[in-house]
């Protein structure tokens, strides 16, 4: 396999212990792609509907199909490629398909850890951990995790966080 | 931040929305005198309104004619404007009680601010020009953990506000060792003294070089604009007759671009203005700085609060090996957000004087390392399509103590990060990169987005081993350091 196709996480030197995320996550979020794609194909509806009349809305329906197809696979492999890695001083988080992205944030540098749920992440008893650090903009997430994984990852987290303190 | 201060303190008291007077035990009672500001103070606050004021009577006058009216006008503004101001100053003053300071303001709303004088961070003394017509300053008081300028004292005569920041330090436990040089921005127009410059990291920026280090920095854009200007007008005119070019597009397109370039002219100026006379100085774990052609200001940054330095060299300062230092600090705010400060600590100067300050700023930095030419790697070769002008002037390197990256190619920066600083790394790799097996490694330091050391287009194997060296060496410089709290 040629350097290109190895995701950059896989080059990072060392072993690390890549925890996936829960699997119901990729139900979560093709779901909720489909429904956001429900209501663009609802809006482009009525413009077509007016144009083409009823035949308008089957073509709706068709675009709908194909597209959220489409999406549905491009969000299945994505949720595939998220992982996180907890290690001596710092959480790994890697994820993207295409643009590939690895986030490191030391313990000692973490500032506020926030659990949330949004309602289909909720329906599947899902949780995301977001961790900030004083670098705006460097909010890094673990999205859907079990309730008890993600507080006790929120918990190591916080613990360790206060161990190493290093501030800014 | 300090180590004084626990992360889980209250921010300080804001200002209270209503009520003369808070409940809390630490008030001084209702009794005891407050101390007034300079009689002036409304006045000068509301300076830019007169100004307004003034300009709208004067086009008033010019244009209708009537010069009863702008005296009518005047006589109006000056009786409102006494009674308004007597009765403002009864509101308004300050009382040192204990170890705070007690700050009344507002007639309607009445506010209350009180400062913490232990965790006072720092005491400014700036004057701006209508405050030094008059001879008055203002004082600018920093406490920990507030955001950027929690308290301001204005206007006070020069010699009082001098002696009420050398109280303030004393209460504060500080030592007052800066009002010396403070001292001298008085007579800093008259005959310079020769040992009031013993303490000065690098001899002051003579306005001379400052004023052609603006007009260089300034050049490429003037001439940039002027050029896009006059050729679109000149073709546009030539294409379409100049009459109706200069009708039409003089209203939608040239009027708010003009606009848009004297904007920019201005701001060359007025920083030229505020760096003036520029002095910078080491007074123990801060950097005392003191600027201003017309405004004077002064302004301490402390050291242990730098998160990362930047020298810019604009393109016409590259063969005289000039560069101009910024200093980044960041305060804690609230909970999360986080206010960064860019600090100008050298307007200009040649390698050894950019070498001196960025030294004091960052301790250990080896600047001459930093910028020497070649001392940063750039990115390989097959990067350089993607950015064919400014490949050779971007890089990166690990260095001893901070890592440094470059970037830009009319203003070319160099960013040095200690890497005590460094809050997370990350590795991104977009579509292209991927394609060419590059990726862009960006260490990022407290506070906002543009104060993050990125370094574009790096080989992956390399990039990924940049940034575990990058984690490994922020965790090695931050266990050295005394542990601090946030």
């Amino acid at each position: 396999m040629s350097v290109k196709a190895i995701p950059v996480w896989d080059l990072w030197p060392g072993d690390v212990e890549w925890q996936p995320m829960s699997p119901k996550l990729r139900t979560v979020w093709v779901l909720r792609s489909l429904v956001n794609l429900l209501i663009l194909a609802v809006l482009a509806a009525v413009p077509l509907a007016i144009w083409l009349g009823w035949e308008g809305l089957l073509w709706a329906l068709g675009g709908y199909v194909l597209v959220a197809g489409l999406r549905a696979l491009a969000v299945a492999r994505t949720v595939a490629t998220w992982g996180y890695a907890e290690r001596q001083e710092d959480l790994l988080v890697r994820h993207g398909l295409l643009t590939r992205r690895l986030s490191i944030v030391p313990y000692g540098r973490i500032q506020l850890i926030d659990l949330s749920a949004g309602p289909i992440e909720r329906m599947f008893g899902l949780t995301t951990v977001q961790v900030r650090t004083a670098a705006l903009g460097s909010t890094t997430e673990v999205p859907g995790l079990d309730p008890a994984v993600a507080a006790a990852l929120r918990d190591r987290l916080a613990v360790r966080a206060a161990e190493v303190r290093e501030g800014l | 931040m300090t180590a004084e201060v626990p992360e889980e303190a209250a921010p300080p008291l804001a200002d209270l929305p209503y009520g003369p007077e808070p409940a809390g035990p630490s008030a001084p009672p209702a009794g005891v005198q407050r101390q007034r500001l300079h009689p002036l103070t409304p006045l000068l606050e509301s300076f830019r309104f007169f100004a307004a004021a003034a300009a709208a009577v004067g086009i008033q006058v010019f244009t209708s004619r009537n010069f009863l009216f702008a005296v009518y006008i005047a006589v109006a503004a000056a009786v409102a404007g006494g009674i308004a101001s007597l009765i403002a100053l009864q509101y308004r003053g300050f009382v040192i009680w204990g170890r705070e300071l007690h700050i009344y303001s507002g007639v309607f709303t009445r506010s209350h601010r009180t400062v913490p004088l232990d965790r006072l961070q720092s005491v400014d003394l700036s004057r701006p020009i209508r405050a030094r017509l008059f001879g008055l300053a203002q004082l600018n008081i920093e406490v920990a953990g507030g955001d950027g300028t929690d308290a301001r004292l204005a206007y006070l005569k020069v010699d009082r506000a001098l002696a009420l920041r050398a109280e303030l330090l004393a209460i504060a436990g500080r030592p007052a060792a800066v009002p010396e040089t403070v001292e001298a921005t008085d007579e800093a127009e008259e005959a310079p003294e020769p040992d009031r410059d013993a303490g000065l990291l690098v001899p002051q920026t003579t306005v001379k070089r400052l004023a052609l280090a603006s007009l260089l920095e300034a050049l490429p854009v003037q001439v940039a604009a002027l050029l896009v200007f006059g050729t679109a007008f000149s073709v546009l005119g030539a294409i379409f007759g100049y009459d109706r070019v200069a009708t039409t597009l003089w209203v939608t397109f040239f009027a708010p671009a003009l606009l848009g370039y004297v904007q920019s002219t201005v701001a060359v100026v007025n920083r030229f203005l505020r760096n003036g006379r520029f002095r910078i100085a080491r007074d123990g774990e801060n950097l005392l700085i003191q600027r201003g052609l017309t405004d004077t200001s002064h302004e301490t940054v402390p050291v242990d609060r730098v998160t990362g330095v930047s020298f810019v060299e604009p393109v016409l300062w590259r063969s005289r090996r000039w560069r101009r230092v910024e200093v980044w600090t960041a305060a804690v705010a609230q909970q999360s957000s986080m206010s960064v400060k860019s600090t100008t600590a050298l307007p200009v100067g040649g390698p050894e004087e950019v070498a001196v300050v960025a030294g004091a700023a960052v301790p250990d930095l080896p600047s001459d390392a930093v910028l020497r030419q070649g001392a940063v790697e750039r990115p390989p070769r097959r990067a350089r399509w993607r950015m064919p002008l400014r490949w050779k002037r971007t890089g990166a390197a690990l260095t001893e103590r901070a890592f440094v990256v470059r970037h830009g190619l009319w203003v070319n920066v160099h960013v040095a990060v200690p890497y005590a600083r460094i809050q997370s790394v990350r590795v991104t790799q977009g579509r292209v990169q991927r394609m060419q097996g590059l990726a862009t490694v960006r260490a990022m330091a407290a506070g906002g987005l543009g104060h993050d050391a990125v370094a574009v287009h790096r080989d992956v194997r390399e990039a990924v081993a940049m940034a575990a060296e990058l984690r490994e060496r922020a965790d090695a410089a931050a266990a050295l350091e005394r542990p601090r709290l946030s």
